[in-house]
């Protein structure tokens, strides 16, 4: 599938470079060191034939494939130096040098990757030469609780059960948990994905939402599951989830960047009338209690009630504890 | 059929790679059977400026060469195409290949696939797989905002951009004029920094209230680009994350555990209820409010008396 001419052909320059020294290798090999599936490198391997330095004059690459081992009949086709390894391109030594930086900087990484990530990234900021300059106009921070990712990250690896207090802020509450770690994440914040044996379910948990951990004498052990696709949104709702309703004013139009909505419609004033759903609505009484003069949740109504009790319940305890100031 | 782009541009590079002399025009078309293909010279000619281009984004360093007689010829020389030595070992490929993984954005992430190639290419070692999950931890960074890559573009080119930015609470965007400098990630969403234009002065954007397309502008930055950008410390501040200020709270015994983790003193008060004292910034209002009858702000008047308007405004429906 050559689902982009531009990565397909940078991706050919490399095998070529690596073929040359390579003969016979074998087609489950290079697709492994290349990160491709096999289909795509026989894709690569249907055009390479088709490729060469003239298309007359019997230069075309003679490259070909029994299905096992990759053959390249005349590699004098191409001299040794215009088979040299090329030089990176600036988006290509930013994209790897800005990744790398970042994660460096996750709190809690092992020391010793943290060695490699920066060794390798001093010598590919010495092999690309001026081409890294660009790469400091990007920057991503990982935010992590060093201590809590350390613990998680030394139970993955010793395969061992762990204890955590875990807050929900949907019932502002803390709960304890074992839970078997499966895998860390860190997509925004940085997060645990494990198996709770409180839910008997695979959850999700966010490091900076746990209060406590502890490493348990237990050994882990999950059941199969499969992981999460962390292409996707992490909240996924479900088309059976009760809808809810949010008008906001120019103020509250944040709530479509943090939640995920089935539709924002806009409204006169600048607005937004925001519709989504969730599993728990209650959760979401924290939101309409956050947006104060910016918002407010129109549907369900038992919600929208249930915030206004809250405040009315809260301005209470104002007014017991000397007037509700200015 | 129409011969792929792959094939064309692959064709294009080795030609360039291949050559000793510099190769005019006519002679690639003569060797590409693409450019053959391609009919009229008008044709011919923009799909070879494309690919060039293309190339070029691929790291090839094409140079334009005139002879003698005023005729212009490509090559890509080796000595300025090739990867200087670069030596890795099993446990700084594992990094890189951990780190070839994490961008969500297609562009960057094909990018660092095509850098891993390339090392590859070059005798990266092969005894680990740098592309199996490294421990078990997979950082990624998303990017979900369309006004990213034209963005990077800009900032990249230093070009000046145009595109309209919504405040947070503007109820219509406006045209900003703005020479980008740097974009950074916190907390998952992108924000830009640069000089702006119309106000004379630094600005932050944050990508999401960017609406509709980044355009570039023709000409060069008139400010100066500072050495250093800092982008974090600013939406730190505005995220409230920089406390300057003290308050004291009555909070119900077992509720607002996240309250409880930044306060910097508790005291029970015995009848269900604790007294903290807690550092505070920007923003603090709201938050104090999403926590509902289970906390009463004491001190200072000023947020006190914030909260309740808020809690007023709620009540009112």
């Amino acid at each position: 599938m050559a689902a982009n001419a531009i990565d397909q052909t940078r991706r050919m320059l490399s095998l070529v470079t690596y073929l040359r020294e390579r003969p016979g290798a074998r087609i489950a090999d290079v697709a492994r060191a290349f990160g491709i599936s096999e289909d795509e490198l026989i894709s690569d391997l249907d055009v390479l034939p088709l490729c060469g330095t003239s298309f007359r004059g019997g230069d075309l690459l003679d490259i070909d494939t029994d299905g096992e081992r990759i053959w390249w009949h005349n590699p004098a086709a191409l001299s040794a130096e215009a088979a040299a390894p090329l030089r990176l391109a600036a988006d290509e030594a930013t994209a790897l040098l800005v990744a790398a930086r970042a994660v460096a900087t996750l709190p809690g990484l092992r020391e010793g990757d943290r060695e490699a990530l920066l060794r390798a990234t001093a010598k590919l900021e010495a092999a690309a030469g001026e081409t890294a300059g660009a790469s400091d106009r990007l920057s991503v921070t990982f935010e992590s609780e060093g201590g809590v990712f350390a613990e998680v990250d030394r139970a993955i690896s010793e395969r061992r059960r762990l204890w955590v207090r875990y807050y929900s802020p949907a019932r502002d509450e803390l709960t304890e948990r074992e839970v078997d770690p499966i895998r860390l994440f860190a997509l925004g914040h940085t997060y645990m994905e494990a198996w709770c044996y409180r839910s008997e379910a695979r959850r999700t948990f966010r490091l900076d939402r746990v209060a406590e951990i502890r490493i348990l004498d237990e050994p882990a052990a999950p059941p199969e599951l499969e992981l999460r696709d962390l292409s996707e949104a992490l909240v996924q709702p479900s088309a059976d989830d009760p809808e809810v309703v949010v008008e906001v004013g120019p103020g509250g139009r944040w709530v479509a960047e943090y939640y995920p909505h089935d539709s924002a419609e806009e409204l006169p004033d600048g607005g937004l009338r925001i519709t989504l759903r969730t599993p728990d609505p209650a959760s979401l009484r924290r939101l309409a209690l956050r947006l104060g003069p910016d918002g407010r949740i129109t549907a369900p109504e038992d919600l929208a009630r249930s915030a206004r009790s809250a405040a009315v319940e809260a301005l209470a305890a104002y007014e017991a504890s000397g007037g509700q100031g200015a | 059929m129409a011969i792929a782009k792959a094939e064309r541009l692959m064709n294009l590079a080795l030609c360039l790679l291949g050559t000793r002399r510099p190769l005019s025009k006519r002679e690639l078309r003569g060797s590409i059977e693409a450019y053959l293909e391609a009919g009229s010279d008008d044709s011919f000619n923009r799909m070879f400026e494309r690919d060039k281009d293309d190339l070029r984004e691929l790291g090839l360093v094409i140079e334009t060469v005139e002879n003698l007689d005023g005729d212009v010829g490509y090559l890509a020389r080796r000595d300025s195409n090739r990867l200087p030595a670069v030596t890795l070992d099993a446990e700084e490929a594992a990094a890189l290949g951990l780190a070839a993984k994490v961008w969500q954005q297609a562009r960057l992430a094909g990018a660092a696939s095509g850098a891993l190639q390339k090392l590859r290419a070059a005798g990266l070692p092969e005894e680990v797989d740098p592309y199996e999950p490294h421990s078990a931890l997979e950082p990624r960074i998303p990017v979900h905002e369309a006004a990213f890559e034209p963005l990077m573009l800009a900032c990249r080119d230093r070009r000046p951009v145009v595109f309209d930015y919504r405040k947070a609470n503007a109820a219509r965007p406006e045209a900003r004029h703005v020479e980008p400098w740097a974009l950074e990630c916190w907390r998952g969403h992108w924000y830009l920094a640069g000089w702006d234009r119309d106000r004379g002065a630094e600005r932050l954007f944050r990508l999401s209230r960017i609406t509709g397309k980044v355009r570039s502008r023709a000409g060069k930055f008139t400010a100066e680009v500072p050495d250093v950008v800092t982008v974090r410390e600013t939406v730190a501040s505005w995220a409230g994350e920089i406390a300057d200020r003290s308050a004291k709270l009555k909070l119900r015994a077992g509720a607002g555990y996240p309250l409880r983790a930044k306060a910097t003193a508790v005291r029970e008060l015995g009848d269900g209820w604790d007294e903290l004292e807690i550092p505070y910034g920007h923003g603090m209002d709201a938050w104090l409010v999403e926590f509902g009858p289970d906390v009463v702000v004491l001190e200072p008047a000023e947020l006190r008396a914030d909260v309740v308007d808020r809690l007023r405004a709620v009540a009112k429906g």
